[in-house]
C-alpha cells in the first residue's frame, strides 16, 4: 500500500513520518491516568505496609501471635503463606503482596481488553488499521504500552522496599514478580482479545484466569498435598519465589516464559483473524428474546442481569471460600486463648468467634459492592457518551426517569449481590459444621449496604454534574474509605481524618448489632447525593 | 394542538466562547415537510438537539406542538426522531430494538412497521453490532416512521442508504404527508430536499439565513438565461440584475440573472430575440452561491 510509485515527494515526507510510534502514542494516551494511579497505589501502599513494620514487631507479643496466627491453615489460605515475617521486606510481602497483584492483575486485564478488543469493537480501529501500520504491529505497540504499567509499579515496589532498606535480593523479588505477574495478565487479556469478537466475553475469560489462578493458589497454601497447584498459578509462582526468605528465580523464570508464550500466541492469533471479528464467531442471527423490553426500567434490569451474574459468582465463591475456612480459623484460636488474644493486638481483632471472622470479611465486601454500583454507573455514563441513550432520551421519557430507572437496578443488583456473599459464607460455614445463622449472616452483609448507598450516591452525582468522573469519584467512599481508614491508621492521623471514611462508622455486624445512627446518616448523606445528581442531571446536556 | 407543529423563538447555545446557534427562530407549521440546510458545523444538530431538549438552550425558548421543548414527556409524545448517526445497543437484534422502541415511544402501528421492515429490506434477527451504517439508520428510520408521530425529526437521515433504499425513503416521507405529518428534514442530499420538501431554511455558522419556499428561493437566485438572436446583440450591460454577460457562439449570449426579470426583458425586446431559454437554479447551485465563495450576505 505504497504511494511512492505516484509520487516521489511523498515518499520523501513518508521516510520521516513515523506511523508506528503514533500508534505508541495513541496507546499511551489510552492507558496512562490509570496507569498513574496504578503505580502510585502500588508504591504508596508498600511504603505504608513497610513503614508500619518497626511498630508492629515492637511489641514481642504480637509479633509472636502474628507468626502463630500465620501458621494456621486457613490463615495461609486467605493471606498467602507467611514467609519471613521477621523482616520488614517479608512481612510487606505477606500483607500486601497477594492484594497488590490481584489490583494489578484485574487492571492490567481491563486496561487491555479496553484498549484492544474495546476500541476495535468500538469501529475506531477501522480508521487505525486502514493506515500502513498491520494489526500485529498495532497489537505489540498496545500491549507493551499496558505492559509498561506492571513494569513500573514492579519497579516501584523494587525502589520503595529498598529505600526501607530491606534486603536488595529479596526486593528486587518481589518486584520482579509483581511485574511478571501483571504482564503475564497483559498477554491473558491480549489472547482472550483475539478469541472473543467483543470485549465482555473477553475480559470475562481474562478475569476467570485471575480467579482460578487465586483459587489454585489459595488450595495449594490450604492442603499440603496440593502443593504442586503452586507451579499452574502465576500468584502460586509469585509465593514460590518467596522474597526475602528463599529468592528463588526459577519461578519467575517460569512465569515469564508463560507471559512470552501467551504473548506469542496472542499475536499469532491476531494473524489468523478478520478485523472485528475473534477465532470464536459470533453468532449470525437469532430469535428475538423480548423478554424485559418493554419499559426503561425492564431493559435497566435485562443491561445489569448478565454482570451480575459474573459480580455474583466471583464476589459469592470468596465468600463460600471464607465460610469454609471460618470453622477452621476459630477452632484455632479458641484451642489458643492467649494467642488469640496476641492476635488481637497485632491487629486481627476478634478472630476467636465466627461472627467476628464474618464481620472483618464482611466490611470489606462493601468494596467490590461499591465497585460495581461504580461500574454499573460508568457503563450507563458510557450508553449516554456513544449515543446509544439517544433513541429512548428521544421518546416521551423524562430524565428523571431514565436516570431513576438505572438507579433502581443498580441498587437492587447490588443489594442481590451482597445477600448472595452473606448467603455463600453461611453455606460454607454450614457444611463446616460451624455454629451461624443464616440471619446473622445476612444482617452482616447488609450492615455494609448504607456505605455501598453512598458509592450509589457519589456515582449518581458525578453522573449529574462531572459525568467524566462516575469511575473514580463513584468508588471513592469505598475503596478510597478504606484506603483512608488504612493509612490513617498505620501512619496514626488525628481522628478527625479517620473519621472522614465511613468504614471508621460501620459496627463489626454480626459481632456485634448495626449502628442505626451511622447507617441512617450514610443513607441520609447518599439520599442528598442522589437527589443532587438528579438535579444536574436533568438540568445539564446529554453527552454524545 | 398548536397549529405549528415546531416553533423557536431566539434559540441560542453557546459552548463557553463558541456561539454554536445564534438567535433561531423559526416556525414550522403542522403538515409541513420542512429542509434544514446548511454545511458542517452550521448547527443543525445543535438546533435538533435543543428541539428535543437534549440540550438546553443559554437563551431563546422552543415549542413542540405548543409544548415546551423541555417538557419532553409530553412534547415526546408528539415526535419521532433520527439520528444523524445512529448508535444501537450491540446485543439486542433489529427486531428487540424496534420492540424496546415501539413500547417506551409514543405508540406504534406494528403492521405499518412490518411493512416498513420488508421495504427497507431490514434483517431483524442480527444483533445490532452486525449492523452497517445504512443497516442502523433503517433500524431507526423504520421505528421513527412506525411511530405515526405527529412530527418526524430526521437528522441527515439517508447518509448511509443506497439509491434504492433512499427511493423508499423519499416514498415513506410522501407518506407521512399524506398522512398529515410534519418533517423536519436535515439533509446534506440537496437533491432528496428539493424532491421532498415544501420549504427549506438554511443555516450558516449558526445563523439562520434564509427560510423560504423552493420556488421562492429559485426567484431569488441567479436563474441562467440564453438567448439567440439576429442582428445587433441586445445591450445588456447595467441592467439591474444582469450579471457575466458572455456570447457561447455565433449571436448566442448566455447570462445570469437575479431578481425580478422585468428590466432584462425590457433590454432584450429592443432586440431581434429569436430564442429564449432559462434554465432556474438547482438547489445545489443555490447552496454553493451560499457558502461556496463566502461573498453572498
Amino acid at each position: 500500500m505504497s504511494i511512492a510509485a505516484v509520487s516521489p515527494t511523498v515518499t520523501a515526507r513518508q521516510a520521516t513520518s513515523t506511523p508506528g510510534r503514533a500508534v505508541t502514542r495513541l496507546a499511551v494516551r489510552q492507558v496512562r491516568r490509570g496507569g498513574l494511579i496504578v503505580v502510585a497505589l502500588t508504591g504508596g501502599i508498600t511504603a505504608l505496609v513497610a513503614g508500619t513494620y518497626a511498630e508492629v514487631m515492637a511489641d514481642p507479643a504480637a509479633a509472636g501471635g502474628l507468626q502463630a496466627l500465620a501458621g494456621n491453615p486457613a490463615i495461609r489460605m486467605l493471606f498467602g503463606p507467611p514467609v519471613g515475617l521477621d523482616t520488614a521486606g517479608g512481612f510487606t510481602v505477606w500483607r500486601v503482596g497477594t492484594f497488590l497483584a490481584v489490583m494489578l492483575a484485574a487492571w492490567s486485564v481491563l486496561a487491555t481488553t479496553r484498549i484492544t478488543r474495546g476500541e476495535e469493537d468500538s469501529g475506531r480501529w477501522d480508521l487505525l488499521l486502514a493506515g500502513r501500520v498491520p494489526l500485529r504491529t498495532v497489537l505489540i505497540r498496545h500491549l507493551a504500552a499496558v505492559a509498561a504499567v506492571p513494569v513500573a509499579a514492579g519497579s516501584a515496589v523494587t525502589a520503595v522496599l529498598l529505600a526501607f532498606g530491606t534486603a536488595t535480593s529479596g526486593s528486587l523479588v518481589h518486584g520482579a514478580g509483581t511485574a511478571l505477574l501483571g504482564v503475564f495478565f497483559v498477554a491473558v487479556a491480549a489472547l482472550t482479545a483475539q478469541i472473543f469478537p467483543t470485549r465482555t466475553p473477553a475480559t470475562g475469560a481474562a478475569v476467570t484466569v485471575i480467579g482460578v489462578g487465586l483459587l489454585a493458589r489459595m488450595v495449594g497454601d490450604g492442603v499440603t498435598e496440593l502443593g504442586w497447584l503452586h507451579w499452574l498459578s502465576p500468584f502460586g509462582l509469585l509465593g514460590l519465589s518467596g522474597p526475602y526468605v528463599q529468592d528463588r528465580v526459577v519461578p519467575l523464570v517460569l512465569l515469564l516464559v508463560a507471559a512470552a508464550v501467551t504473548a506469542v500466541g496472542a499475536l499469532a492469533a491476531a494473524g489468523r483473524r478478520e478485523v472485528r471479528a475473534g477465532l470464536v464467531a459470533s453468532r449470525p442471527a437469532r430469535r428475538p428474546r423480548l423478554a424485559l423490553l418493554g419499559s426503561v426500567e425492564g431493559f435497566a434490569v435485562r443491561r445489569v442481569l448478565r454482570p451480575l451474574a459474573g459480580w455474583t459468582i466471583g464476589i459469592g465463591g470468596y465468600y463460600l471460600l471464607i465460610g469454609l475456612t471460618a470453622v477452621s480459623v476459630t477452632g484455632f484460636l479458641a484451642d489458643n486463648p492467649a494467642l488469640a488474644n496476641e492476635a488481637a493486638k497485632a491487629g486481627f481483632a476478634d478472630m476467636g468467634s465466627i461472627a467476628g471472622v464474618t464481620a472483618t470479611l464482611f466490611a470489606i465486601l462493601a468494596m467490590p459492592a461499591g465497585g460495581f454500583v461504580a461500574v454499573r454507573m460508568g457503563a450507563f455514563v458510557a450508553a449516554e457518551t456513544d449515543r446509544r441513550l439517544m433513541m429512548s432520551a428521544a421518546g416521551p421519557i423524562s430524565r428523571v426517569r431514565l436516570i431513576g430507572a438505572e438507579i433502581a437496578a443498580t441498587a437492587g443488583a447490588v443489594a442481590v449481590l451482597v445477600t448472595a456473599a452473606g448467603s455463600a459464607t453461611w453455606a460454607g460455614v454450614a457444611v463446616t459444621g460451624g455454629d451461624f445463622s443464616l440471619v446473622e449472616a445476612l444482617t452482616g452483609v447488609w450492615n455494609v449496604l448504607p456505605i455501598v448507598g453512598l458509592s450509589l450516591g457519589a456515582a449518581v452525582f458525578v453522573t449529574g454534574w462531572a459525568p467524566r468522573w462516575v469511575g473514580v469519584v463513584g468508588g471513592l467512599p469505598t475503596t478510597g474509605g478504606f484506603l483512608l481508614l488504612v493509612i490513617a491508621e498505620s501512619i496514626a492521623a488525628p481522628g478527625w481524618v479517620r473519621d472522614l471514611s465511613p468504614f471508621a462508622h460501620l459496627a463489626p455486624v454480626p459481632l456485634v448489632d448495626a449502628d442505626g445512627t451511622a447507617s441512617t446518616v450514610m443513607l441520609g448523606i447518599a439520599a442528598v447525593l442522589v437527589v443532587a445528581g438528579l438535579a444536574g442531571y436533568q438540568r445539564r446536556d446529554l453527552r454524545s | 394542538m398548536s397549529q405549528y407543529a415546531l416553533r423557536a423563538a431566539g434559540l441560542t447555545k453557546r459552548y463557553g466562547r463558541l456561539t454554536a446557534l445564534d438567535d433561531l427562530t423559526l416556525d414550522v407549521p403542522a403538515g409541513e415537510v420542512f429542509g434544514f440546510l446548511g454545511p458542517n458545523g452550521a448547527g443543525k444538530s445543535t438546533t435538533i438537539r435543543l428541539l428535543l431538549g437534549l440540550a438546553r438552550p443559554t437563551a431563546g425558548q422552543a415549542w413542540i406542538f405548543g409544548t415546551e421543548a423541555a417538557d419532553v414527556v409530553r412534547a415526546h409524545r408528539m415526535l419521532a426522531y433520527v439520528p444523524a448517526d445512529v448508535a444501537l445497543w450491540p446485543q439486542l437484534t433489529g427486531a428487540e430494538i424496534l420492540h424496546l422502541q415501539a413500547q417506551t415511544g409514543p405508540g406504534t402501528d406494528l403492521a405499518y412497521r412490518d411493512e416498513l421492515v420488508e421495504r427497507f429490506a431490514l434483517d431483524p434477527s442480527k444483533p445490532a453490532r452486525t449492523y452497517s451504517t445504512g443497516n442502523r439508520q433503517k433500524v431507526a428510520l423504520i421505528a421513527a416512521f412506525a411511530t405515526r408521530a405527529p412530527l418526524l425529526v430526521l437528522d441527515e437521515p439517508t447518509s448511509g442508504l443506497d439509491p434504492l433504499m433512499e427511493r423508499e425513503f423519499r416514498a415513506a416521507v410522501g407518506q407521512a404527508r399524506d398522512h398529515g405529518q410534519t418533517v423536519f428534514l436535515s439533509s446534506h442530499q440537496l437533491a432528496e430536499v428539493e424532491a421532498v420538501c415544501d420549504r427549506v431554511g438554511i443555516l450558516r455558522t449558526g445563523r439562520l439565513v434564509e427560510v423560504a419556499t423552493i420556488d421562492r428561493l429559485r426567484g431569488l437566485h441567479r436563474s441562467e438565461v440564453t438567448v439567440v438572436y439576429r442582428g445587433a446583440a441586445p445591450g445588456l450591460s447595467a441592467v439591474p440584475g444582469v450579471e457575466t454577460v458572455e456570447a457561447t457562439g455565433e449571436s448566442r449570449l448566455r447570462f445570469t440573472l437575479t431578481g425580478s426579470p422585468a428590466p432584462a426583458l425590457r433590454a432584450l425586446a429592443a432586440a431581434d430575440v429569436t430564442a429564449l431559454t432559462v434554465r432556474e437554479p438547482s438547489l445545489e447551485e443555490i447552496f454553493l452561491d451560499f457558502y461556496g465563495t463566502g461573498a453572498v450576505r
